[in-house]
């Protein structure tokens, strides 16, 4: 498959801090997930793919044709920003008339295509509301809508989940994945590894400006399974449990947390744990209040994988 | 011109419409706006309690025309149009970039120099119709005696064309100076009120680096009264020079502003 987005030995730099380095990948239709812990790089990586930044080094390219300044290309990019910024003194409808109009269609064809975005975002009953008054969610699938409205081959999603409660997440999840027929190519960046494999399977992993990574999200599953991993159980009886998990050869080590009832269980097979956890609160008649993963987060995983 | 090059210019054009049109409808209806719109009828308020203080008092009243002159080049051109210029100048740009929201505009099948332009036209133009609605309530306040006097409406009219040339030159240096740095709120101020007030009365050639020279050679020299001594020590240049430096110096600063819009990337702060 013919490549949509080529970058050739990618860098950029902010004064003496590195933002990306030598990235040289190229990136075909269907959605792709640019993973990667906060400031690793991601945003830096489609600025310069949109042409927002230039480059220090290298180039890049969609479908061949250099992007800074390329403006006729726009027509077949959308692209949703990380930043929760608006014109907030619009309604979502003018929000929508007004980036619209800046494609360059018949006010007609304007309207059909707001609503259309609006609608499949689900926004078109509070199309009449200042933008101000919508909730994060909202903002959100506005931001998303605009990026959708004009139809275009490629998108692309800075952080598109930040700040969403889970049922907005669904939503936008749903969203994209409903997007990626019809040959197109979706980039969507997020610091949240279940949010990245809810929508793809392709991924390519950010840390510290470079590509630390890229293929299948199989990959990555399989890095974090094999790092240990701490538990916090809090429970009824943490020092039952603890006696029990002692004598598992998948628990390294077991520690009280100074939180009153709360176990930390550090254990290098999740499956595995998470697998006997249930029969053990049955069969011990154990209350659970709260379980947590505290290290269960994408920089916990680069640190491992770099030594840390 | 090739047939490419005319569709590149009226793709150009195409843009610049559209931008235009989203600033201008997203500006006239903005908070910003009615603030400004407010202080532009400051002078009509002030243009009201003159008339009633003539009518109440038994002193014998200042001509309305004469009071209505000197308010232009006080109140209009010395302060007025430099803040509305100011602040929707150094907007075009910084709204953006502060504002988060210039991505939305850098990623749409739109030149950059469209989008300043644009952006720029629709600001001058809404500011152009602000300043003129309070001339005018002046005017007519200021001359309600002598309506029917049409020989007065020349000099509306004039005083409306130095000061909408006004806001365009000014309008276009702040434009610049708004892409160009991220404090242009005070540079501005002390340009509008150091440089502009000062540079005017130097002898000689230095008056021509002002701005305002241009817009105070186009208006008449008033020889007596209170505010005569805003016109001291102008040495005016021609009409058709003023208006062609006026021109020039919109032009040249709205090209800058494009170029540099182009070429430098804006880094958004967290």
């Amino acid at each position: 498959m013919k490549p949509v987005v080529e970058t050739e030995h990618l860098s950029k730099w902010y004064g003496n801090v590195l933002g990306l380095s030598d990235v040289s990948l190229q990136i075909e239709p269907g959605i792709t997930g640019i993973l990667g812990p906060n400031g690793a790089g991601k945003s830096t990586f489609l600025k310069l793919i949109l042409g927002q930044l230039k480059p220090n080094i290298g180039t890049c390219a969609i479908k061949g044709e250099m992007i800074r300044n390329n403006y006729a290309l726009f027509s077949n990019i959308g692209f949703c920003p990380e930043q929760d910024a608006f014109y907030d003194e619009l309604t979502g409808w003018q929000f929508m008339i007004g980036l619209l109009k800046l494609h360059h269609f018949s006010s007609s064809e304007i309207e059909i295509r707001a609503r259309k975005a609006l609608e499949i975002v689900e926004l078109i009953e509070d199309k009449d509301r200042i933008i101000k008054s919508y909730s994060r969610g909202m903002r959100q699938r506005l931001k998303f809508a605009q990026a959708i409205a004009h139809d275009p081959e490629i998108i692309i999603l800075d952080e598109p989940l930040n700040g969403l409660d889970p049922l907005g997440r669904r939503k936008v999840i749903r969203l994209i994945k409903s997007y990626k027929g019809e040959g197109r190519t979706i980039l969507v960046s997020s610091h949240v590894l279940p949010e990245i494999e809810a929508m793809t399977k392709r991924i390519i992993l950010i840390h510290q400006g470079k590509i630390f990574a890229q293929g299948d999200i199989h990959y990555i599953r399989d890095l974090i399974d094999t790092h240990p991993h701490i538990v916090s159980i809090k429970c009824s009886d943490p020092r039952q449990l603890a006696s029990k998990f002692i004598q598992e050869d998948f628990v390294l080590n077991v520690n009280f947390s100074s939180t009153e009832g709360t176990l930390l269980v550090k254990t290098n097979n999740r499956d595995k744990f998470f697998g006997i956890l249930p029969s053990l609160f049955v069969k011990y008649d154990i209350d659970v209040e709260e379980i947590t993963s505290p290290d269960d987060n994408l920089q916990a995983v680069f640190d491992y994988l770099v030594g840390k | 011109m090739g047939q490419e090059s005319r569709g590149r210019v009226s793709f150009f054009l195409n843009s610049l419409k559209d931008v235009f049109t989203f600033f201008f409808s997203m500006g006239k209806k903005s908070k910003k706006m009615k603030v400004f719109f407010l202080i532009g009828v400051l002078p009509v308020v002030v243009a009201l309690i003159i008339k009633l203080n003539q009518f109440f008092s038994n002193r014998t009243p200042i001509r309305g025309i004469y009071i209505f002159d000197n308010m232009t080049i006080a109140i209009y051109l010395q302060f007025l149009i430099l803040i509305l210029a100011l602040f929707y100048g150094t907007s075009v740009c910084s709204e953006e970039v502060e504002g988060k929201t210039l991505t939305y505009l850098t990623t749409r099948p739109v030149s950059k120099s469209a989008v300043i332009i644009g952006k720029y036209a629709a600001y001058t133009s809404l500011i152009i119709i602000l300043t003129s609605i309070g001339v005018i309530l002046s005017f007519l306040v200021l001359n309600v005696n002598d309506l029917l006097d049409f020989s007065l409406y020349k000099i509306l009219l004039r005083d409306v064309a130095v000061l909408s040339l006004g806001l365009m030159c000014y309008t276009a240096f702040f434009t610049f100076v708004g892409t160009i740095m991220k404090k242009s709120i005070l540079f501005g101020l002390v340009f509008s009120f150091g440089w502009e007030n000062v540079i005017q009365y130097f002898p000689g050639s230095t008056q021509r680096f002002a701005i305002i020279h241009y817009l105070k050679s186009l208006l008449p020299v008033p020889q007596t009264g209170r505010f005569s001594f805003l016109m001291f020590r102008l040495e005016p240049s021609s009409a058709l020079f003023s208006i062609f430096m006026i021109f020039l110096i919109t032009g040249v600063f709205l090209g800058l502003a494009c170029l540099l819009f182009s070429w430098k990337e804006y880094i958004f702060e967290d």
